[in-house]
């Protein structure tokens, strides 16, 4: 245990160090979280919530989504292609070992990206949630567990750099855009909403959106068992598909 | 004198290609081992079919009489290895990757020492992507060598050195194996194998040519040094 921390430590110094992790994942959300509160804070985004409530919960996700579809598939490829992976095969540990911390420095870029933009939301706008915490903080675990499964899932199935590099686009900018992370959901005309409802991301933030506004929201178990069974599916896909070298 | 390394009838094709082809061999401890062949003769698959990590489709590899696919932990805490044109991470600086390469064993030795003996000790804060070529390659070999190893694979650790920088890494290795270090080294330059093995094993094709001591290979050969030798039993004679 102690030397995978060292490990990961490690592997966290150099996540921290290029720097996209923060920029995409930390500094967007909270720039996008001012912006929308000067414009339209206090509006009613839909019925009984302001736009301040409503992107509360979807700009948290925004790290989850640039740890998930960005920084874990693009190092896992890049690991891959520099035979960093094969490398760890001619050690007594196991490549699971460097997977791992990387995995471990998504969560933690997802958990700054969240807390700064909890602090900024309820230190600087005057957020309150109206829905449980503990449950928040369930079902964003939830989101992030399967939306990281779907990124281990596209390093897995990308055999290039090539591939995984063009992925990566066409799975971040959509989620990032049309999820409800950045521009808010209900701002969509229906017909679009219909179409972002097949992203998984939206369903993992309509599930967080529900429960930060204390809704019930009648087909929240359903989105879990949505969330629960991407998870599974993509982790065995994963598991079943990974390529080291 | 005791067999550390030993390989029997080991076979693997890819697409039909047979690029390894019923290679037998045994490697005693303490021995400089040279397994020399063209590029794409087969010697990098050959370490990657001994070392576990790719499934030979007949024959057996065994260090120290284990399978090293099935026996990972306790076959390569002994083992060392450089892997040809080895990357490492983006960005990152040589002490971080020496302290990530230690952790991964249960006694490392202190890379300070061994980044002294290679003489980087002064690029201990460097990017290794900022490194030339020759200490990158140094750096490797010292990688290969964290765990203190009682048998290290270098494959092609000399290419795209230059002559200075390549006698100094023949130093460091001349150094190893008077400490008992086993080594097994792949290489394409003659005058390496010459400076370095106590044996020679030949494939081309991945089979295997011939194999014996540097002066025995010469010997059964028409030529008086061992790179003519070398291109003789390559069939390549037009060349010398």
């Amino acid at each position: 245990m102690k030397r995978f921390l060292k490990l990961y430590v490690i592997e966290q110094k150099l996540a921290l160090r290029s720097g996209d992790m923060l920029i995409f994942g930390v500094a967007m959300p909270v720039g996008i979280m001012i912006l929308i509160n000067m414009i339209a804070g206090q509006k009613q985004a839909g019925e009984g919530f302001t736009y301040l409530q409503s992107s509360f919960a979807s700009l948290i996700a925004v790290g989850i989504c640039a740890a998930a579809f960005m920084g874990i598939p693009l190092t896992i490829a890049d690991y891959r292609d520099k035979k960093i992976l094969k490398h760890f095969f001619t050690t007594p540990c196991s490549p699971v070992w460097i997977l791992g911390s990387d995995m471990l420095c998504g969560g933690v870029t997802a958990l700054l990206s969240a807390v700064s933009v909890a602090l900024v939301s309820v230190v600087f706008l005057g957020y309150e949630m109206m829905g449980n915490i503990l449950a928040f903080i369930g079902s964003w675990l939830l989101t992030l567990v399967s939306m990281f499964s779907i990124g281990l899932l596209m390093a897995s199935l990308c055999r290039t750099i090539k591939s995984v590099n063009a992925v990566t686009s066409l799975v971040y900018f959509p989620m990032l855009f049309l999820s409800g992370a950045t521009i808010p959901y209900e701002l969509f005309p229906s017909g679009l909403q219909k179409v972002a409802n097949f992203l998984p991301l939206t369903q993992g933030i309509k599930l967080m959106k529900a429960v930060s506004m204390g809704i019930e929201l009648e087909n929240v178990w359903k989105i879990v068992l949505l969330l629960v069974g991407i998870t599974a599916v993509s982790t065995v896909i994963s598991v079943k598909t990974f390529r080291w070298e | 004198m005791n067999t550390c390394i030993e390989v029997k009838d080991l076979t693997k094709s890819f697409n039909g290609r047979t690029v390894v082809n019923g290679i037998t061999f045994s490697v005693e401890k303490g021995e400089v081992f040279g397994l020399l062949g063209h590029n794409g003769a087969g010697k990098s698959t050959t370490i990657d079919l001994l070392l576990g990590l790719k499934k030979p489709d007949c024959g057996t590899g065994t260090i120290f009489g284990l399978e090293p696919s099935t026996n990972r932990k306790a076959v390569f805490e002994r083992v060392g290895v450089q892997l040809q044109s080895s990357n490492y991470q983006k960005n990152i600086r040589v002490d971080e990757l020496c302290k990530e390469m230690s952790a991964l064993y249960e006694n490392p030795e202190d890379y300070r020492r061994l980044l002294r003996i290679f003489s980087l000790e002064k690029l201990e804060k460097s990017r290794v992507d900022k490194l030339s070529g020759g200490e990158r390659q140094k750096l490797s070999v010292a990688l290969a060598l964290i765990n203190d190893p009682e048998i290290v694979f270098l494959d092609e650790l000399t290419t795209g050195l230059d002559t200075a920088a390549r006698r100094e890494v023949w130093g460091h290795l001349k150094d190893l194996k008077k400490k008992g270090t086993t080594i097994f080294l792949t290489t394409h330059y003659m005058e390496e194998a010459e400076s370095l093995c106590d044996r020679i094993f030949l494939i081309k094709d991945g089979k295997k040519i011939t194999e014996g001591t540097v002066k025995e290979v010469i010997e059964s050969s028409p030529y008086e040094n061992l790179e003519e030798a070398y291109l003789w039993y390559m069939g390549e004679e037009a060349a010398i």
